[in-house]
């Protein structure tokens, strides 16, 4: 059985006009669109069938979880059902929902009977007034339901609004004549934020709010108040109230108000007491008096005090409150929870299901092996000390501390530290002269450390830190000189790489870079390092024979100081040259930058580089347009 | 939990944000700019749905303005005399003398007897045979073309059975057979749906008629109990001629105006 107690998941119902609108426009947009008079026959019948049979699918559905969404009233907990007929009125709800199913059937058959019919249709021509035809009866059979949707629609956001009581749970149900109190008692003990007004008919609808007793979770029913007049008279705004006092089990507190603020006698409260007493069968019920901060029970007059007594002869059990001041909220909420575990214990031992639980529970006692008996032993001269002891002096606790200063209660935890009285509340420092405090905390720091100090002497004098020395003969000493020698080069380079490496700035290629390596450059290096240059016209790094036929007179190369050729310097870098002036060079530097931004942002290796990643991507080559033809892609 | 009317108890507690109104205010003066661009992007059929609801919707509002012009205005009277509407010398005359009613009675009586047979479509255009039957190939190898398919609604009557379907000439598939048509009555401007009785007169051809084909112009008798009509000797009319006007193959229903 499915019983829902909330009802916010039901799908919201459009209007007619909306209705025919989203389901043609759907149609319109998950069939097939083109069609021409000189396919086949078939091929046109089928294109049109499709757009029939869709329409009436989308009607269908759309109709179909509407009438499953909302709650049969037959299905639902007999609260919640005789609510909604107090509320919405079951035969008008009934209605509603069984006009939308016959407008489900009857969509239905006018599908059938256009499909049926499009079989025989010979023409586009015909084929298309005939789904034009089908489509237009649904909509016509969908304009006729408006008013029902309209209703539905109203129906389901008053629902979604209903606060989710559970018929099933502990609930108390706060009853009695308007303006008694029941709002301020229920915001006193819940966080239920009801309105609190001094006119009559303030709560309009039933509130729920939810309090603890006893590690559990009670439900506290807020109802409208309810006057004295006969049940037929009665209008929606009681009818709610009576219908939760009819299907709720729960703990029914009356309250009632004793100073008579709320407009009503004391004797006219008991009468309606009497009236609705009949709702009052099998449920734990307290009467509760309200407003005792204006008068108290014992004020009243005798005939009043009879009334009273009345209840009390009845076994019924009278407590006295105030929401203004508080006093006796609690007790009343105490009691009234009290009285309703014990009733749903009761009820529940009377059922068959505690027979189960019982059966399966045993509390084992172990079985006496004689008779006498053997109480805890303690000796005499324990019980001699603990009397001269005297009473145990209860100290005082931090919480008794609190419940006394109450606000101006905060919690000191350095006034117990064992230190002078004007020490104790002094921050404390993490360095003195010079040294960390934290080193001097242990007072025997300084014999621990001389202790260590001496061991570490006795290891070394021992010879544990001993290492082996191995002898090195010449060659090895000399490539140890060697080694040592090229690790301070390497480091060197890579240093002077660092410094060299600047920034973003754009690298010249190697082909660029003219006369990097020269002879001259090869035989100044080479000097450094020590090796002898000089005689070195035959080797092979020096040009021997010039290449072409006629021997040009050859240049000599102008070499500076350190023997470098100083020609690569004079050679116009890629760009400077062929431009005339400054302005020229930064714009065709901002152009470079521009054609390159592109290739760049498609991880092309240059200019040449045509791949395409994705040779048919699929947003281009599929699905429909938004709007217009898909002639070409 | 939010229950039953928060919104409106929230509102009435804490109010509504300071510039609440003024938004609302601004808001709803920048509708018809939300609007304009509406009518300029919309293209398609959404277009076009957009653009008829706009039109009627500017014909109401030219309507009311007109309306209120005219309050404004102060018109001369045109000095336009009502039908109907005599001098006061001539209200006591009679109008009509005793001869002259009786001979417009029979002029009236000769004019019905003419008309007898005036229905609302006079002219219908004729369906060729071309059009209304199909031929349907039979035989093992498809050659014998003998048999025809009726491509029109027709209507059979009850207890019709076929002919055996060797010696079936004419095909009429029951998706194509209709019972009822939608009658409209000429006067009371309302529209019935009524069983067929029977195909009086298809004009095309007698062999529509005899076959039962039902085309735009035919005329159907319709069984008009249900409208409780009684002739002036207090016999109940239960049967009526009615001219069909659509194409029923093309709408797949009948309509048809009864012809009083």
């Amino acid at each position: 059985m499915t019983s829902q107690y909330n009802f916010k998941k039901i799908v919201i119902v459009p209007t007619a006009k909306d209705f025919i609108d989203i389901v043609l426009s759907k149609t319109q947009r998950k069939t097939p669109t083109v069609v021409h008079k000189q396919y086949k026959i078939s091929r046109i019948r089928q294109f049109y069938m499709r757009k029939v049979k869709f329409s009436q699918q989308t009607f269908h559905d759309k109709l179909s979880t509407i009438l499953t969404d909302f709650p049969k009233l037959d299905d639902i907990h007999p609260f919640y059902a005789d609510l909604m007929n107090v509320l919405y009125d079951k035969d008008h709800y009934k209605l509603a929902l069984g006009q939308i199913n016959i407008a489900l059937h009857l969509i239905d058959n006018v599908s059938k009977d256009y499909v049926r019919l499009l079989k025989y249709g010979d023409s586009l021509y015909r084929c298309k007034q005939l789904k034009k035809a089908a489509l237009g009866r649904m909509a016509t059979i969908m304009k006729r339901q408006a008013q029902s949707l309209q209703y539905l629609e109203q129906v389901r956001q008053h629902l979604s609004r209903l606060p989710s009581i559970d018929p099933n749970t502990r609930t108390l149900l706060i009853c009695g004549f308007p303006n008694v109190g029941k709002s301020s008692f229920i915001n006193k003990i819940t966080r239920a934020d009801v309105e609190v007004q001094p006119y009559a008919f303030t709560t309009k609808s039933l509130f729920v709010g939810h309090t603890d007793h006893r590690y559990l979770r009670w439900q506290v029913v807020d109802t409208p108040g309810i006057l004295d007049h006969p049940l037929e008279d009665r209008n929606t705004i009681e009818m709610q109230a009576i219908a939760a006092l009819a299907h709720l089990r729960a703990a029914i507190l009356y309250v009632m108000d004793i100073s008579e603020q709320c407009g009503h006698t004391i004797e006219q409260q008991v009468a309606l007491f009497e009236s609705i007493k009949p709702l009052f069968a099998n449920k734990p019920l307290l009467v509760v008096l309200n407003k005792t901060d204006v008068i108290r029970l014992e004020e009243l007059n005798p005939e009043q005090k009879a009334l009273i007594q009345g209840f009390i002869n009845d076994d019924i059990p009278v407590m006295e409150m105030s929401t203004f001041s508080e006093e006796g909220v609690m007790n009343v909420k105490t009691e009234a929870c009290e009285r309703l575990l014990s009733h749903r214990i009761e009820v529940k031992i009377k059922s068959k299901k505690v027979e189960g639980i019982l059966n399966r529970l045993h509390v084992a006692l172990p079985k006496p092996r004689d008779g006498c008996t053997r109480p805890a032993f303690v000796p005499e001269k324990v019980i001699e000390k603990r009397l001269e002891k005297g009473p145990k002096i209860k100290k005082k606790t931090e919480r008794d501390l609190e419940v006394e200063l109450e606000d101006d209660y905060s919690l000191d935890l350095k006034k117990n530290y064992d230190l002078p009285a004007d020490f104790k509340y002094d921050v404390i420092p993490e360095f003195w002269e010079g040294k960390n405090i934290a080193d001097y905390i242990d007072p025997d720091i300084m014999a621990k450390l001389e202790e260590l100090e001496r061991e570490e002497e006795l290891r070394v004098e021992s010879g544990v830190y001993e290492k082996e020395e191995e002898e090195m003969d010449d060659e090895e000493k000399e490539i140890h000189r060697l080694a040592g020698k090229i690790r301070e080069k390497k480091a060197i380079i890579a240093i002077e790489g660092r410094i060299g490496r600047s920034g973003g700035a754009p690298v010249m290629p190697r082909a660029g870079r003219k006369r990097e390596r020269s002879v001259s450059r090869l035989r100044s290096e080479f000097e450094e390092l020590g090796v002898d240059m000089s005689n070195k016209s035959g080797a092979h790094f020096s040009r021997t024979k010039s290449r072409s036929a006629s021997r040009p007179p050859i240049k000599k190369a102008r070499a500076d100081s350190a023997g470098r050729v100083s020609s690569s310097s004079r050679v116009t870098p890629r760009d400077q040259s062929g431009i005339r002036n400054v302005e020229l060079k930064a714009k065709a530097k901002k152009m470079g930058h521009k054609a390159q931004g592109k290739m760049n942002q498609f991880g092309k290796a240059g200019e040449a580089d045509r791949h395409i990643a994705v040779k048919m991507p699929r947003h281009l080559y599929s699905g429909k347009r938004g709007i217009g033809k898909t002639d070409r892609r | 939990m939010p229950q039953n009317e928060h919104i409106e108890l929230f509102q009435k507690r804490y109010g509504f944000r300071m510039d609440y109104q003024e938004r609302q205010r601004k808001k709803k003066a920048r509708e018809h700019k939300l609007q304009s661009k509406m009518a300029q992007k919309l293209i398609g059929i959404k277009g076009k749905i957009f653009a008829k609801k706009r039109y009627s919707e500017k014909v109401q509002l030219k309507r009311t303005i007109k309306a209120h012009e005219e309050k404004k205005t102060c018109k001369k009277e045109d000095g336009k005399v009502p039908e109907g509407a005599m001098p006061a010398y001539l209200l006591d005359r009679e109008n009509t003398s005793q001869a002259k009613l009786l001979s417009s009675m029979v002029k009236q009586k000769r004019k019905e007897k003419a008309g007898k047979w005036d229905v609302p479509l006079p002219k219908v255009r004729a369906q060729s045979e071309a059009e209304v039957f199909r031929v349907l190939k039979t035989g093992k190898s498809r050659r014998k073309g003998w048999k025809r398919l009726v491509t029109k609604v027709c209507f059979v009557g009850e207890g019709f059975t076929r002919k055996p379907p060797k010696y079936e000439r004419f095909v009429r598939p029951m998706a194509l057979r209709f019972k009822k048509a939608h009658v409209t009555h000429p006067e009371l401007k309302a529209t019935f749906c009524l069983p067929i009785v029977g195909v009086k007169k298809n004009p095309s051809s007698p062999m529509y008629t005899s076959l039962g084909v039902i085309t735009k112009g035919t005329i159907i008798e319709v069984n008009v109990s249900e409208l409780g009509l009684v002739t002036q000797g207090g016999k109940v009319v239960w049967g009526k001629y009615a001219q069909v006007t659509n194409n029923p193959e093309n709408d797949g229903c009948i309509n048809a105006i009864l012809l009083v």
